[in-house]
């Protein structure tokens, strides 16, 4: 993101000089409806919240014509405020790969030989700081200068037009302009009588040679000068305080679209297709701009592009992992198994534990362990005590696996509430339901946090035997997701008068 | 404005000029070829004061021909913007008038000319007050500030201005 002093300076010279620019020829009418005075305001402040962006997409973004903007695009890239970049890629979904490649190698066989790959000119634009500086105080220098020389008594070099070809000429070429026929300086191509351009801020006032006149004149320069200087006050201010300032540099679009690529693989370590992804050839950008569940690592080569870093929003939430895809040892969450999310509540919560874990995951680990272990010794105690015990078991059972899920409060209330449904089984529903939280805790971080190497290993390491889905069968809504997980042999299975039903 | 100032050159010499008179041969081809002529970036050589040094000669290949480099002193003139000079008018014209100011050649326009002076065609075409009591046409002397110079390769050429204070015509040929 370019600092905010640039930004505001852009938007204070926009509305400063270009508050009046139209796409509409002179003569056309300005309707009220179809004037579209001011466009070029709203162009430019939309190219400060963007980087390197494609044309087309500004257009559909600010819902103008695609050639209105190129219009204005043009005559911005003419007033060196804006670079424009024109490359041949491929249509959209094409690989980043495939543009950069194309780009720079032989287009034509792409366009001859292949009837599928059709290369389309796409143009990007980008606003250029260093430029816009210096052209603002330019363009503020030539105004001063062009006041200052009218009010004090026109030490100008005279201009001539040619009123045929149009040719400007300037005093200093009148020597050859001289004509020996008549009087008149004649231009060189058409042979025209040149005419002097005459004063262009102040008008002259039909050769009086009156002080006063000359008097009205220079007040009315200096008049000018004065309003020039209060009107354009915030923007000299921004221009001083911008001085000092490093300029932002986005380099050319190849350039910022490997870092931006780079950055936004970084980002996302499992999510490979970013190039393909972008059909809109930012990389990861545009990945950057949905914010979502994405955390944004500060990669060296980018600038601040990952400002707003390692915000973890499970605001998306996590797939729903097909069966075929669950192997044994995975960290799943209920979602991922495709368990129903019962409230927001649950999920903020939930969620608001999970990103307490990011930080606590490697000590988490070794606790998991242990609890396992703990867990399974005590549902196996449970299980004897079923059919007499149940409500105070499960009351206790929730307590405790509570203490030993730590973050994972909400999930003995799902199991409560699921147990509800059924008498028969809930002690066996607990078994399974407390392995998989327990487990599956870092399973979310290993899809997200490619910079968590931790989660990596836990995934790794935690190759624990889910004991079995003992209780599967009971409850309808409980699927078994992982197909490793096997049956155990214990003998108060073989006493359940439950089916067994392996989902 | 005019400055002394030691330039370099290299001369040719023809064998037929060797001799007990090679040196004055040198330095009179060397005034020959200089004086008068116009860099854009020294301005117009004025005139030859002395020679600093010939260096030693250096025989071409092919020809006989000698090449030597020669160090002088010499007055030049060079308009500047912002200069107040001195000028004869040359020609009058109903765009402005020209003048010259030595090697140089300056224009004023009828846009930097007091608002007063009217162009007044005829076979003697001049620039007039209101009341006749000043008059601008060929032959006058006149003084104006340059206000541009265009410098070519070879040439340089000055816009200038009598529009300002204490500018204007100084003599009059026909007063």
């Amino acid at each position: 993101m370019s600092i905010e002093p640039f930004n505001r300076l852009v938007k204070l010279a926009a509305r400063a000089f270009y508050d009046d620019y139209t796409t509409k020829g002179d003569n056309q009418q300005k309707i009220g409806r179809s004037d579209n005075r001011g466009m070029a305001v709203v162009i430019l402040d939309a190219l400060t919240r963007r980087q390197w962006v494609r044309e087309e997409d500004l257009a559909k973004d600010l819902k103008i014509h695609t050639k209105q903007l190129r219009r204005t695009l043009r005559f911005f890239e003419e007033e060196k405020l804006v670079t424009r970049d024109h490359r041949k890629e491929t249509a959209k979904g094409a690989k980043l790969y495939t543009a950069a490649v194309a780009a720079t190698t032989e287009v034509h066989h792409g366009k001859e030989g292949d009837d599928k790959v059709k290369l389309h000119t796409h143009s990007y634009c980008c606003l250029d700081y260093a430029q816009i500086y210096d052209v603002v105080r330019y363009r503020l220098q030539r105004m001063r200068k062009k006041l200052r020389d009218e009010s004090e008594g026109k030490n100008t070099i005279q201009e001539y037009v040619c009123p045929n070809c149009g040719r400007r000429y300037n005093a200093l070429d009148a020597l050859r302009l001289v004509s020996m026929e008549d009087e008149f300086f004649h231009c060189e191509n058409c042979n025209g009588e040149l005419v002097a351009e005459s004063d262009k801020l102040s008008v002259p006032e039909g050769g009086d040679a009156d002080d006063n006149a000359r008097r009205r004149r220079r007040e009315k320069i200096k008049d000018m000068l004065q309003k020039m200087d209060t009107q354009l006050k915030p923007l000299i201010e921004q221009l001083n305080l911008v001085k000092d300032i490093p300029i932002p540099e986005f380099g050319n679009l190849l350039a910022w679209e490997a870092r931006a690529s780079a950055a936004g693989r970084a980002g996302n370590g499992s999510n490979s297709n970013d190039p393909s992804k972008s059909s809109q050839g930012y990389g990861g950008v545009p990945l950057l701009y949905l914010g979502e569940t994405k955390v944004e690592v500060a990669f060296s080569g980018v600038d601040g592009k990952e400002e707003d870093a390692k915000s973890v929003s499970a605001g998306v939430g996590l797939k729903v992992l097909p069966p075929w895809m669950i192997k044994q040892g995975m960290n799943l969450t209920e979602e991922q198994r495709g368990e129903v999310k019962q409230e927001s509540k649950m999920d903020g919560s939930s969620s608001s534990g999970f990103s307490d874990d990011k930080k606590t995951v490697s000590e988490d680990d070794e606790k998991k362990s242990l609890q396992d272990e703990y867990a399974r010794a005590y549902y196996a105690a449970i299980l004897e005590q079923q059919a007499a015990l149940e409500a105070a078991n499960k009351q206790q059972e929730v307590l405790e696996t509570s203490d030993l899920n730590g973050p994972y409060e909400s999930s003995p209330q799902r199991q409560v509430g699921m147990k509800f449904k059924r008498e028969d089984n809930e002690g066996d529903d607990d078994v399974d339901w407390e392995e998989a939280p327990l487990g599956g805790e870092s399973s979310n971080w290993v899809f997200v946090l490619a910079k968590k190497t931790v989660a990596l290993s836990v995934l790794v390491l935690s190759e624990k035997e889910v004991p079995l889905l003992a209780s599967n069968e009971t409850s309808e809504s409980y699927r078994v997701h992982d197909l490793n997980e096997e049956a155990k042999a214990t003998p108060e299975d073989e006493d359940d008068d439950i089916d067994w039903e392996e989902g | 404005m005019f400055f002394h100032i030691v330039l370099e050159r290299n001369m040719q010499l023809h064998p037929r000029h060797f001799g007990r008179n090679l040196r004055d041969n040198l330095v009179s081809k060397l005034m020959k070829d200089v004086e008068g002529t116009c860099s854009g970036k020294h301005g117009f050589v004025v005139a030859i004061t002395g020679i600093e040094n010939v260096g030693k000669g250096l025989i071409r290949d092919g020809t006989g021909f000698v090449t030597f480099p020669v160090k002088y002193q010499c007055v030049v003139f060079r308009p500047f913007k912002g200069e107040i000079l001195e000028a004869v008018v040359t020609m009058v014209n109903k765009m402005g008038f020209f003048a010259e100011a030595g090697p140089v050649q300056i224009f004023v326009s009828n846009h930097l000319i007091p608002d007063d002076m009217e162009f007044q065609s005829g076979d003697m075409p001049n620039y007039t007050t209101s009341d006749g009591s000043i008059k601008i046409q060929k032959d006058s002397e006149v003084r104006l500030k340059i206000i541009g110079t265009r410098v070519d390769a070879t040439e340089i050429f000055c816009i200038g201005t009598i529009k300002d204070d204490f500018l204007g015509v100084i003599n009059d040929p026909t007063a």
